[in-house]
């Protein structure tokens, strides 16, 4: 009788497999039609199919994409997001003094037409357009908004003051206002309550078509740093309240009373569900941010595996971040594959070296660690994103970051012999055997990192014969220990631009003192790399003010062979790519600064 | 019956104090805090975060002051203030002059624009319409599969009713729901592959404003792959358990008396054997009705499950106090209605 009923149960399992096995069973021919165009900004372009040809639609344009992010957008106030995908919504919804073109990375015009620098560079005066009104969508349409006397409201000087004030401002508790504090003259001391006078910082509206900000530095980024969400201009009447408009406080920015004046406005945010942003027809649009041909843009909040089914299913146009495991089964389809494109994102993955541990004190170690790391292995096998195999840290791309195809033989690259010898070197010196050294690699407890750090484990142990322990963490847990005295001799990060400045990477996160690398308040070492290279500092500091591209390069790439090479104190291991999926009818950009510009966009169905 | 209520709810107070208490020091003594970066913020900024959130403070007066906020009832005579985050309470009544002002759960840390009252409001209807239709799904096939299988013990209706119960229990949500999108969403485009059917405001605060195929067509495939897992366990419970009562000397009376054989087993055999079923529901209940992360996130539901494990791993205090306090009160309560079923159920079971 027991018999009758596992056979019963045994058919039920087989069935099941079968269901699985068809969810796995996509028509297996291979049809790689990614080409990689190896130009100066390195874009991997797809081979277009063509387009199906199928009458225009007369109804309204709407695009339904995703976040490449799960969960609700934690914000729309550009006072205090800080993550990708609300930054992504508010440079949609706003636009600042100057703004980054997002294919080749370079300052064009925003909201200032022009600007002006003093002779010592640290004056600039913005000269702002007349022609943009605040508007809002009312429930069925964007309108302009209208001041107390009925008159159009229209972006000031006097509204990007407020704005950046509202930032700084200590009770805003803005995380990412010391962006604006470490560059702008009288922020840091606003920010920090050592005074309560606005009047002390920086910025001031001259007139209402001129603001005038003043820097503590005479820096190449400075004005990618003005131009950054936290110094978008916000609505003083809306957050505060006036004669005519309810104060909305902290909840300014919900659905029915945000007000924006970028190309697009908020039409309809319902938290953890999505999105809506419609066409702000009112926008005046320039050469460099046109008038949108998207009539509606919906944003859903899925988690990527559920937007990727979305996507199959056809209620999804855009994909912005295809998941990891569908990446092979995407390759293999004739049609997805076809829609597929790996474009760089500006981030780098790497592990770094505690150089004050025991073994890794020696940089022989080091670096033959950093070059027994098949790099190119690990994206063909693991990681399958046509990620590129770095060689050094800041991400090509970056203002004034070098590029492979310009210096192929900077930095660290594969080369197992040359590890090999530079290991048994140091173990001739110390009197040691190869299984003597007690080494740990830790990472953040994540599936992704483990299967890199077990990837790299191996070729450790094939290409010098290295055991190395694997060590995991809960990420805060992680974050606390590589940042102590506790820090391991390997451990992981990751680096994704703030801005798109080779300072950002190369000063901000490894220089000491930077966010990998802290130190207290006498300089000395307190996690991290626990590392400090004078003439690394100097290069940093100088590339920093350089304004010759050419000689900033340069000088970075010098900072970067003293820093993966010659003290050897991180392996940079994989460089991002952004891996998109978009059906055939769109037309669209390509961003490598983390936000796509969607008023380039276009949708033929 | 009232009295015994109403004690069943002060020992609640007592079981949300002890509750509170256990949370809030352990996720004080987990390293990390809401605000470590991988990119450490300077000193400054986190002073700001810290100061506006209170997070200066001792522990002592942090602990207080939530239980301030959150259990004892505010009188104020000024209007609540629309726009400020520290000032959102759950329960806003205008008594003549005077605002009578309940449960302030506090701001999250990491959506910087809401609430928790707001994921209160907005996604704790989701999870319950889920919760309660995964709940009676569960039911509606585990009971019967189970009384079916009882009754026709060692028959093939036993062996496939059980092999489902089977399925079910070992199958989980996050196999069976890709599966089900694949089959019904992407392939037959039968159903909407992820999303939900109903958005804020909400009729009472939980029933979705319109109710018809619009919404259901998106509650289906979570709700099926939601309470299967629940019907198997349900299903096994009801067939022990009949099995055990169909053998009582009652059961025998029963029949010996005459009666037909369906009021036998829905009057005696059923209603008796229930007790277990009914047991084990009261948690089910209140777990599928506060949020199930897998199958949320499965099927793009916006409720309240990924709040549970994402508050911790972001270290959103107030959304962990929240969510944990949220919890144990839906377990109580339901326990305390199984408590109530079973006077119903069984006359020997009485409480005075």
């Amino acid at each position: 009788m027991r018999s009758k009923s596992y056979f019963v149960f045994a058919l039920l399992l087989v069935a099941t497999m079968l269901l699985t096995a068809c969810q796995q069973a996509a028509t297996p021919i291979v049809q790689t039609v990614v080409v990689e165009k190896e130009g100066k900004t390195e874009i991997l372009v797809v081979t277009a199919t063509p387009a199906p040809q199928e009458p225009a639609p007369a109804g309204p344009k709407v695009l339904y994409t995703n976040f490449k992010t799960q969960g609700d957008v934690p914000s729309l106030d550009p006072a205090v997001a800080e993550d990708t995908a609300s930054i992504q919504m508010i440079e949609e919804l706003n636009v600042g003094l100057a703004r980054l073109n997002e294919e080749d990375v370079t300052i064009v015009p925003g909201i200032a037409e022009s600007w002006d620098i003093s002779d010592d560079g640290l004056t600039y005066t913005f000269h702002l357009r007349q022609d943009v009104p605040w508007v809002k969508y009312n429930g069925t349409e964007v309108v302009k908004v209208q001041n107390c006397e009925g008159a159009d409201r229209l972006v000031t000087a006097q509204d990007f003051e407020y704005g950046f004030l509202r930032t700084l401002k200590p009770e805003t508790a803005s995380p990412y206002a010391y962006v604006l504090a470490f560059a702008v003259a009288g922020a840091a001391d606003y920010n920090n309550a050592k005074t309560d006078d606005p009047t002390t910082v920086g910025v001031k509206a001259l007139d209402e078509a001129t603001l005038e900000v003043k820097f503590l530095e005479d820096a190449a980024y400075n004005i990618n740093i003005i131009s950054l969400w936290t110094g978008y201009a916000q609505p003083k009447w809306l957050i505060e309240g006036d004669d005519c408009t309810d104060a909305r406080g902290e909840r300014w920015t919900e659905t029915g009373f945000n007000q924006s004046y970028g190309p697009f406005a908020l039409k309809e945010w319902v938290h953890d569900s999505f999105i809506a942003l419609a066409k702000n027809p009112f926008w005046p649009g320039s050469d460099e941010i046109p008038v949108p041909t998207l009539d509606e843009i919906n944003f859903t909040m899925l988690d990527e595996t559920a937007a990727f089914a979305e996507y199959e299913a056809g209620n999804l146009d855009v994909i912005l971040q295809v998941p990891q495991s569908d990446i092979d089964r995407v390759k293999a389809d004739p049609v997805l594959s076809a829609e597929y494109v790996q474009s760089p994102a500006l981030s780098t993955y790497y592990y770094g070296f505690n150089i004050t541990a025991p073994v890794v004190d020696d940089v022989r170690v080091r670096r033959a660690l950093s070059m027994a790391v098949d790099r190119q292995g690990l994206i063909d096998n693991v990681t399958k994103g046509g990620q590129e195999p770095a060689q050094w840290f800041c991400r090509p791309g970056l203002i004034a970051c070098p590029t492979v195809a310009d210096m192929p033989d900077l930095g660290v690259k594969f080369d197992p012999t040359e590890a090999k010898k530079l290991m048994d070197e140091y173990l001739a010196e110390k009197g040691l055997t190869v299984d003597q050294l007690d080494l740990t690699l830790m990472f953040n407890t994540s599936s992704g990192h483990q299967k890199i750090a077990e990837a790299i484990q191996q070729m450790w142990k094939d290409n010098l014969g290295v055991t190395v322990k694997l060590v995991n963490q809960e990420w805060k847990v992680y974050l606390e220990t590589i940042k102590s005295a506790d820090t391991p001799q390997i451990w992981r990060l990751g680096w994704n631009l703030d801005y798109p400045d080779t300072n950002n990477f190369d000063r901000e996160v490894v220089a000491a003192g930077g966010s990998s690398n802290p130190t207290d308040e006498n300089g000395v070492g307190t996690g991290g790399f626990f590392w400090k290279n004078d003439k690394y500092e100097e290069l940093v500091k100088l590339a920093a003010s350089e304004k010759d591209l050419a000689k900033r390069t340069d000088l970075y790439a010098q900072a970067e062979k003293i820093l993966v090479w010659d003290d050897a104190v991180m392996i940079p291991i994989y460089w991002y790519t952004n891996l998109h999926t978009t059906k055939p009818y769109v037309t669209r950009t390509f961003s490598n600064t983390g936000a796509e510009h969607f008023e380039k966009w276009d949708i033929n169905k | 019956m009232g009295r015994y209520i109403a004690r069943r709810l002060i020992y609640l107070v007592v079981v949300l104090l002890v509750v509170s208490f256990i949370t809030f020091t352990l996720m004080h003594s987990v390293p990390g805090g809401p605000f470590s970066r991988e990119k450490a913020l300077p000193k400054e900024i986190l002073e700001n975060l810290n100061k506006r959130y209170h997070l200066d403070e001792p522990y002592a007066v942090q602990y207080f002051r939530y239980l301030n906020d959150v259990m004892l009832p505010h009188f104020s005579t000024k209007a609540p203030v629309f726009g400020s985050l520290a000032d959102d309470f759950l329960i806003n009544i205008k008594l003549g002059p005077v605002y009578l002002r309940w449960m302030n759960f506090g701001p999250s840390f990491t959506s910087r624009s809401r609430t928790v009252n707001d994921i209160f409001r907005q996604q704790l209807p989701i999870s319950m319409q889920l919760g309660f239709m995964a709940v009676l799904v569960g039911m509606l096939i585990g009971v019967p599969l189970g009384t079916l299988a009882a009754l026709k013990q060692n028959t093939i209706f036993d062996y496939l009713g059980m092999s489902v119960a089977i399925f079910g229990v070992s199958v989980p949500v996050i196999v069976l729901g890709p599966i089900l999108i694949w089959i019904f969403g992407v392939t037959l485009k039968w159903l909407p592959p992820t999303g939900w059917g109903a958005k804020p405001p909400y009729v009472l605060g939980l029933l979705p404003a319109k109710l018809g195929w619009d919404f259901f067509k998106y509650a289906i495939l979570p709700a099926i792959a939601l309470g299967l897992g629940s019907s198997a366990i349900l299903a096994r419970l009801t067939r022990a358990s009949l099995l055990q009562v169909i053998r009582e000397d009652y059961i025998r009376t029963a029949r010996a008396k005459g009666l037909k054989e369906s009021m036998i087993i829905v009057r005696h055999a059923l209603k008796n054997s229930l007790i277990p079923v009914v047991t084990v529901l009261g948690p089910i209940f209140a777990a599928v009705t506060t949020g199930s992360f897998v199958t949320e996130l499965t099927f793009g539901i916006p409720g309240m499950g990924k709040y549970f494990v994402t508050s911790i791993t972001n270290r959103d205090y107030p959304v962990i106090m929240g969510t944990i306090l949220l919890y144990a009160v839906f377990l109580v309560v339901a326990n305390l209605l199984v408590d109530i079923v079973y006077a119903f159920l069984d006359p020997r079971i009485r409480y005075e």
